[in-house]
C-alpha cells in the first residue's frame, strides 16, 4: 500500500515537473532547429527549464489571442509580431528583426518537371504543393509573391495541394509527390532534406523577403527571464547558430 | 451482538471500495468538465452561423459521404476477417491478428506516412492510378486513410462478437446439408446482428475522427479534402475559434451517438 502511493505521489509530482516551465516560448514551426539549440544553450547556463511551443505561425499566434501564457513570440514572419503589437500583446522596445526568411522552390532531386523559375510553376501539367495561405506564414508568402508576379491565376490551378504546415510541403517534396513546392529557404538546408531534393532560388528582385522577428510578450509570466532570453537569441552568439543552420542574418 | 458489528464494521469502512469508486469519479468528473466546456464556450449564435457557413456545410457533407462509404467498405472487410480470426486455425494466424491490430497502437500520422510511401512511387500505387483510383490528396484518399484507421476497430468487435456466438448453431446447420457459406449467411450473420451494428457505428465514428491519417494522405486541403477533423484544425491556424469549436462540438455529438448505440448493442470490445 505504501509503495503505491509512493508511486502515486512520485507520479503527479512528475506530472507537474514536466507542466512547470521556467519560461515558455511561442515559436514558428520552421525554427525548431536553431531554437532547440539555443534552448538547451540558454537552460544549462541559466539552469532554468524553457518550455518551447511549435506551431504554424496562425496556430501560435492565434494561442497568444485566445490568452494562453507566452513570454516570447517568435512567428515565421514580421506580420505576426506587427499584428501582436496593433493588438498589444507584445512590448514594443523588444522586437529584435533576427534573420531573413528567404523562400525558394523546392524541387524533388533531379527536378524531373525541369523547375528553372517562378514562371514555370505556372506551366501546365506542373503539380505545386504551396502552404495554406492562412496557416503557415510560408503558405501567405508564397500566394504575395505568385500574386506580385502576376502567375497567381495560372498556378491555382496546378496546386494539388495546400498544407496546412511546412513539413508536409518537405515530405511530399522529398517522395516526389508534387513538382515543387514553396518553401523558406533554411528549411531545405535542414539535414533530413538534403541529399532528397533540390533548391530553385527566387530572383530577389522577384522574391518577397521576410524577416524573423523576436519579442516579449506584454502579460509575459517570467518577465526577467524573457528578457535575458530575448536578448540572447538576438545575440552574436545567438545569430551565429541562426546562420549554422541556413539563416541569413538580417539587413533591412 | 458485538460479533455481528464486526461483521459490519469492515464494510462500513472499507477505504480500498471507496478509494477505487473516488478514484473513477474524479476521472469522470474531470473529463465531464472538459467536455462541458467545449458547449459553454462559444457562444449559441456563432455556432449557429459557423454552422452554415460554406466551408462548414462542405466539410460536414464530405465527412458524411467519406464516412459512409469508408465504413460500408470496411464491413465489407470486418467481416469475414472477424469470423476467420475466431473460426478457423490457420498458418500466418497470429500475424494476421497482429498486424490488422497494429494501427490501433501506433499513431495515425504514422499510419499516414505508411499509406502515403504505398500509394506514392511503389507499383501498388501504378496500379491503383491505372484503374483510375489516386488515393494521393484526393477525396479517394480520405476513403482510402479512414479505411485503414477504423478497419482494426471494426475487426476486433467482429472477431469477439463471433467468439460469443455458440459453434454448435452452425454445426447444426451444417449437419441439416447447408454449405459453410449459406450457413454463415443463414445463421451466424442473423446471429451476430449486434455485433454487425456495434461494429458498423464504430467504425463510422473512427472514420469521422480520423485526422492524422486524413492530413498526411489527402493534404488537408482548404475545400478540397477538408472533413470535420481537418476544419478543427485548419480553424485554430487561421484563429477563427468560432468554427474550430463548432466541428469540434459536432465531432462529439457523433461520438456520443455512436457510444450510445454502441452500449445498447451490449457487444464487448
Amino acid at each position: 500500500m505504501k509503495k503505491i502511493l509512493m508511486f502515486v505521489a512520485v507520479l503527479i509530482f512528475w506530472t507537474g515537473q514536466c507542466i512547470a516551465a521556467d519560461l515558455i516560448v511561442f515559436s514558428g514551426a520552421g525554427l525548431m532547429k536553431p531554437m532547440e539549440e539555443m534552448r538547451q544553450n540558454f537552460e544549462s547556463n541559466h539552469n532554468v527549464e524553457i518550455d518551447v511551443h511549435y506551431g504554424s505561425s496562425g496556430e501560435i499566434f492565434a494561442q497568444v489571442a485566445s490568452g494562453q501564457p507566452c513570454d516570447i513570440l517568435i512567428p515565421g514572419a514580421e506580420k505576426y509580431t506587427q499584428d501582436a503589437l496593433k493588438n498589444g500583446w507584445v512590448i514594443e522596445e523588444t522586437i529584435r528583426p533576427l534573420v531573413r526568411h528567404i523562400p525558394v522552390i523546392a524541387v524533388p532531386k533531379g527536378n524531373p518537371a525541369g523547375i528553372k523559375s517562378l514562371d514555370d510553376l505556372a506551366r501546365s501539367g506542373v503539380r505545386v504543393a504551396i502552404g495554406d495561405p492562412k496557416a503557415p506564414a510560408i503558405g501567405r508568402v508564397s500566394k504575395q509573391i505568385l500574386i506580385k508576379n502576376e502567375l497567381w491565376e495560372n498556378v491555382t490551378s496546378n496546386i494539388s495541394v495546400y498544407a496546412p504546415t511546412v513539413n508536409q510541403l518537405l515530405i511530399y517534396v522529398a517522395l516526389g509527390q508534387v513538382d515543387a513546392a514553396m518553401i523558406w529557404g533554411d528549411l531545405v538546408t535542414w539535414a533530413e532534406g538534403k541529399g532528397k531534393l533540390d533548391v530553385i532560388h527566387i530572383a530577389e528582385n522577384r522574391n518577397i523577403i521576410n524577416n524573423i522577428p523576436t519579442a516579449v510578450c506584454t502579460t509575459a509570466p517570467h518577465m526577467d527571464l524573457a528578457t535575458q532570453f530575448n536578448d540572447y537569441v538576438s545575440s552574436p552568439e545567438g545569430l551565429a547558430i541562426w546562420e549554422k543552420w541556413g539563416f541569413e542574418r538580417w539587413r533591412p | 451482538m458485538a460479533a455481528l458489528k464486526k461483521k459490519v464494521a469492515p464494510e462500513r469502512l472499507n477505504f480500498f471500495k471507496a478509494g477505487l469508486i473516488f478514484i473513477s469519479f474524479i476521472v469522470t468528473a474531470a473529463l465531464v468538465m472538459a467536455i462541458a466546456a467545449l458547449f459553454m464556450v462559444p457562444d449559441v449564435k456563432d455556432v449557429w452561423e459557423s454552422l452554415q457557413s460554406e466551408e462548414m456545410i462542405f466539410s460536414l457533407k464530405l465527412s458524411l459521404w467519406t464516412g459512409l462509404l469508408s465504413t460500408a467498405l470496411v464491413m465489407v472487410f470486418a467481416l469475414p476477417i472477424g469470423y476467420s480470426l475466431s473460426r478457423f486455425q490457420f498458418t500466418g494466424k497470429g500475424f494476421v491478428k497482429t498486424i490488422i491490430d497494429l494501427p490501433v497502437a501506433f499513431p495515425e500520422l504514422v499510419l499516414g506516412l505508411c499509406l502515403l510511401l504505398l500509394f506514392g512511387n511503389t507499383f501498388v500505387g501504378k496500379f491503383f492510378s491505372a484503374l483510375g483510383l489516386n488515393f494521393i490528396f484526393t477525396t479517394q484518399g480520405i476513403v482510402a486513410a479512414q479505411f485503414f484507421t477504423a478497419l482494426p476497430y471494426a475487426c476486433r468487435i467482429m472477431k469477439s462478437t463471433f467468439d460469443y456466438i455458440n459453434p454448435r448453431m452452425e454445426f447444426v446447420s451444417r449437419s441439416l446439408g447447408y454449405s459453410m457459406f449459406e450457413t454463415f449467411m443463414n445463421v451466424s450473420v442473423p446471429l451476430a446482428r449486434n455485433g454487425i451494428l456495434a461494429s458498423t457505428v464504430i467504425a463510422f465514428a473512427r472514420c469521422i475522427g480520423t485526422f492524422g491519417t486524413v492530413l498526411i494522405l489527402a493534404g488537408g486541403t482548404y475545400m478540397k479534402t477538408e472533413v470535420l477533423p481537418i476544419t478543427l484544425y485548419l480553424n485554430i491556424s487561421y484563429g477563427n475559434m468560432g468554427m474550430a469549436l463548432t466541428s469540434g462540438i459536432v465531432l462529439m455529438v457523433v461520438s456520443f451517438a455512436a457510444i450510445f448505440v454502441f452500449e445498447q448493442t451490449e457487444v464487448s470490445l
